[in-house]
């Protein structure tokens, strides 16, 4: 692409939902040491909804996930500017705990990665590392979680079975089991279905359906058919650039930009 | 040879379809054949890898089974052969080994020199154990071949092995039984060597358990003693001393009773004798109960052969050493270096994995973190005699000498820790064997897939929490790896312990039933330096020579069994943490 490339401002579309915003990205840059990543993005994520991140490799959609619960902490030379808003508070701002945000924001990644523990302690690992140890509680967690990520029917016989017994998909279900264990308000996946065979994917996307609702999911997409499978609204983003967000259907079937016409149509990407 | 390229039109478009066609009109013989160079192939270096390995696979090998040959056999009873030499003496043992010499032909009669000189000036000898080492003042004797007139193995002669003096070989002559003089009579003399042993038993456990604990006790109240007036001045503490006077009277009187027992065993003992003959008719009168094992070796049969073989192995593994260690058992040395090498892992694992995980994950990665981390590398190759004069001079001297002027001030001038000693020899050694276990700690650290650890924090657990019930357990076979080389490392290492802490013949086990049971400031044995010592320092080193191939098979066994354990439990850990599928 050419490096004087002008964008325009971003396309927004009516939304869907006036419930009012669980996440607000405000004017918010990014740069890894020298290079920057993200460019003025503007983005409110609404509640109870699905919001899928499009966008070809390297976009810088799963850098914007990331800084969602603040896992790019763990980057060397990161820097930020701008506001990520959780209910008003600002998860950047001075004094803002970083575990007690990560609590809020459950995460599910790429690839399934249960700990080297039993079924059991991997649902509670979350719970337990906050210092809850009353086995009813745990118990009813395991079960709620399990049963939230349609997987309690395979394991409730074996839940002191290690979780690296699992097959792929019932791994990436449990992780999904462990997110919202700690009864976080966002999930947060990062292409939870890369890894995942079209069964599993089947499977978890069907998850997706009926957890929406119950929590706001912003979900991270290489595959635009899935994007316009489960999501609520779309957000298509180019070159670190948020350039159009809106409805789902919009997005796909009348995008305002033509370079996001040229994406979901797979001109290029 | 013709290259292609001349035989190809121009390649472009149409005319380069023209060009493959052309390709298959090459005459065979203008083409290269179909085999690349030998260089290409790899095909000598093959060679070369293979041949070092195989190298390295034979050395190692012939060094295991010329161990294992020698350290299987030396136990294994010999037959006494009794020489009658051309000179008109006479002597009996057992043979030991032989080589080819050159005599010196001066001192040979013309007959033998003609035939020693027809052999190109070489003679074959034999070295024979003659043993009786009090009569001799030699336990051995080279025999050249053209000295022997003549070689029998008379039935009658039995193989000695002694408490004191080493080994007689002869015939027994008489026997004394509970002071009345008799001949010998095989069946009595059976039992009664048994019930002789039983008393020997009895006498050193009396003086090793019962006398020692009361001298320990004593020992120990005298300190209390001398501590109490340092700490509360003379006259405060006088009667504390006093109190502590009544105590040593009464142990004292207790050890005059055991005392009064040992005589009375003692005494009883030297009522049973046996007289033993020499080969040329020399004899001596020791006690039976001085007699640990006997056989006649000429007429034994192969299953009492086995017997006596595996009662010596036990005998090894079981018992202290005799005669200048060159005799008896190595239990001790066994104890001391198992009780050194776990002590060392209990310093080293902790010292290693703190360290490896700040480097890895706590500090910020830079160049102040790649010079600490090539430092601990060259760490590991500094010699290690560096560390032994390190560790006498900083843990022993220094540190050592503190603690006592702090915490033992009435037993000085005489050390306590201020001097080599199992705790100080296992530092050392901790200190020796660290860079293994950073270096291989701060791998298995950094083999942990990082989605584990995002994970985990997602799951809103701090750093700390994330190493400690995620990136730990999935390091932790890592770091057992680096743990059995650390082990193994240490269990070897010889020279510095000769400087903080290992003896020749310890005195008492660094644990025993006396509180506080565990003794760090002793000094131990250790079979590393065992080996060295009977080999090299005994005043008989033929004698010796056996005990280093046996010695060094049971060290490299008890090496193998320490790490076999070690990587039974990591591979334990590791079925336990095995990866997913996917």
């Amino acid at each position: 692409m050419s490096d004087t490339l002008e964008f325009e401002p971003t396309a927004y579309h009516v939304k869907k939902s006036n419930a009012g915003p669980a996440l607000d990205i405000a004017d918010f840059n990014l740069w890894y040491g020298e290079k920057q990543a993200l460019f003025d993005n503007n983005l409110e994520i609404q509640k109870g909804q699905v919001t899928a991140l499009i966008g070809p490799s390297g976009c810088g959609k799963s850098t914007l996930l990331r800084c969602l619960n603040r896992m790019n902490d763990l980057v060397d030379g990161l820097r930020i500017e701008g506001t990520i808003r959780v209910d008003g508070f600002d998860i950047y701002g001075k004094g803002v705990d970083v575990i007690a945000l990560r609590k809020r924001m459950g995460m599910v990644f790429q690839k399934p990665n249960p700990f080297a523990m039993s079924i059991y302690d991997n649902i509670t690992y979350p719970l337990r590392v906050d210092g809850v140890t009353k086995k009813s509680i745990l118990d009813d967690t395991v079960e709620h979680a399990l049963q939230q990520a349609a997987l309690w029917g395979e394991v409730k016989d074996r839940l002191n079975d290690s979780a690296l017994g699992l097959s792929g998909g019932q791994q990436q279900r449990l992780c999904i089991a462990r997110a919202v264990a700690s009864d976080p308000e966002v999930l947060l996946m990062d292409e939870p279905c890369s890894a995942l065979d079209p069964i599993a994917t089947a499977r978890i996307e069907e998850l997706i359906e009926e957890l929406k609702g119950t929590y706001s999911i912003v979900m991270v997409t290489h595959s635009m058919a899935q994007a316009a499978r489960v999501s609520d609204n779309t957000a298509f983003m180019y070159l670190g650039r948020l350039i159009e967000y809106g409805d789902t259907d919009t997005i796909f079937t009348n995008p305002e930009r033509a370079r996001t016409n040229d994406y979901v149509t797979g001109r290029f990407g | 040879m013709t290259s292609y390229n001349e035989q190809l039109p121009p390649a472009s478009g149409a005319a380069g379809a023209a060009g493959i066609a052309a390709r298959d009109t090459v005459a065979p013989r203008q083409r290269r054949r179909f085999s690349a160079d030998l260089s290409a192939l790899g095909e000598p270096a093959l060679w070369g890898f293979g041949g070092a390995l195989a190298l390295g696979i034979i050395m190692i090998a012939v060094f295991l089974a010329v161990v294992l040959y020698n350290g299987a056999t030396t136990f294994w009873p010999s037959k006494i052969d009794r020489v009658e030499l051309t000179d008109g003496s006479v002597i009996a043992g057992t043979e030991r080994r032989g080589t080819i010499f050159r005599p010196q032909l001066g001192s040979l009669d013309d007959a033998t020199r003609a035939e020693v000189e027809a052999n190109d000036g070489f003679a074959y000898r034999t070295l024979y154990q003659t043993a009786n080492f009090d009569l001799y003042g030699d336990d051995f004797q080279w025999v050249a071949d053209y000295e022997i007139e003549n070689i029998t193995q008379p039935e009658d002669f039995y193989y000695f092995e002694r408490q004191t003096w080493g080994v007689f070989i002869g015939r027994i002559a008489g026997m004394t039984i509970d002071g009345q003089a008799m001949d010998y009579d095989p069946a009595v003399f059976r039992r009664e060597q048994a019930a002789a042993r039983d008393r020997f038993r009895e006498i050193r456990r009396i003086e090793r358990s019962e006398i020692g604990g009361i001298n320990f006790q004593i020992e120990r109240e005298r300190l209390a003693q001398r501590r109490a007036v340092i700490r509360q001045g003379e006259d405060a503490a006088a009667d504390d001393v006093a109190a502590s006077q009544e105590r040593i009277a009464e142990l004292q009187a207790e050890f005059q009773e055991l005392q009064t027992r040992v005589n009375e065993i003692r005494a009883r003992d030297r009522a049973f004798t046996v007289t033993l003959e020499e080969v040329e008719g020399r004899q001596i009168t020791p006690e039976i109960s001085q007699i640990v094992r006997y056989f006649p070796a000429n007429t034994i049969g192969f299953f009492d052969k086995l017997g006596i073989y595996i009662s010596r192995w036990w005998e090894f593994v079981s018992a202290e050493p005799r005669e200048a260690n060159t005799q008896g058992g190595v239990m001790p040395a066994i104890f001391g270096t198992v009780a050194m090498t776990l002590l060392m892992v209990v310093f080293v694992a902790p010292f290693g994995v703190i360290t490896a995980l700040y480097l890895r994950e706590y500090a910020k990665q830079g160049r102040v973190t790649s010079i600490v981390r090539i430092s601990v590398n060259n760490l590991a190759g500094v010699p290690s005699i560096v560390y032994g004069v390190f560790g006498l001079g900083f843990f022993a001297y220094a540190m050592g000498g503190t603690i006592d002027q702090l915490f033992y001030p009435e037993a000085l001038p005489n050390p306590t820790f201020g001097k080599g000693g199992i705790l100080w020899a296992s530092l050392t050694l901790a200190l020796l064997t660290v860079p293994v276990v950073i270096v291989a700690t701060e791998e298995a650290l950094a083999a942990v897939p990082r989605s584990m650890r995002e994970g985990s924090l997602a799951c809103g657990a701090s750093k700390w929490q994330t190493i400690r019930y995620v990136v730990l357990p999935k390091a932790l076979p890592g770091i057992m790896t680096g743990m059995i080389l650390a082990m193994a490392r240490g269990a070897g290492e010889v020279a510095p312990l000769m400087l903080v802490g290992v003896v020749k013949l310890a005195p008492a086990l660094p644990i025993d039933g006396f509180y506080p049971f565990i003794h760090l400031d002793r000094s131990f044995m250790h079979l590393g330096f065992h080996i060295f010592d009977v080999g090299f320092q005994s005043r008989n080193s033929e004698a010796g020579k056996p005990m280093v191939f046996v010695t060094t098979l049971l060290l490299l066994a008890l090496i193998v069994v320490m790490n076999a354990t070690a990587i039974i439990i990591r591979n334990r850990l590791k079925r336990k943490y095995a990866t997913g599928q996917f």
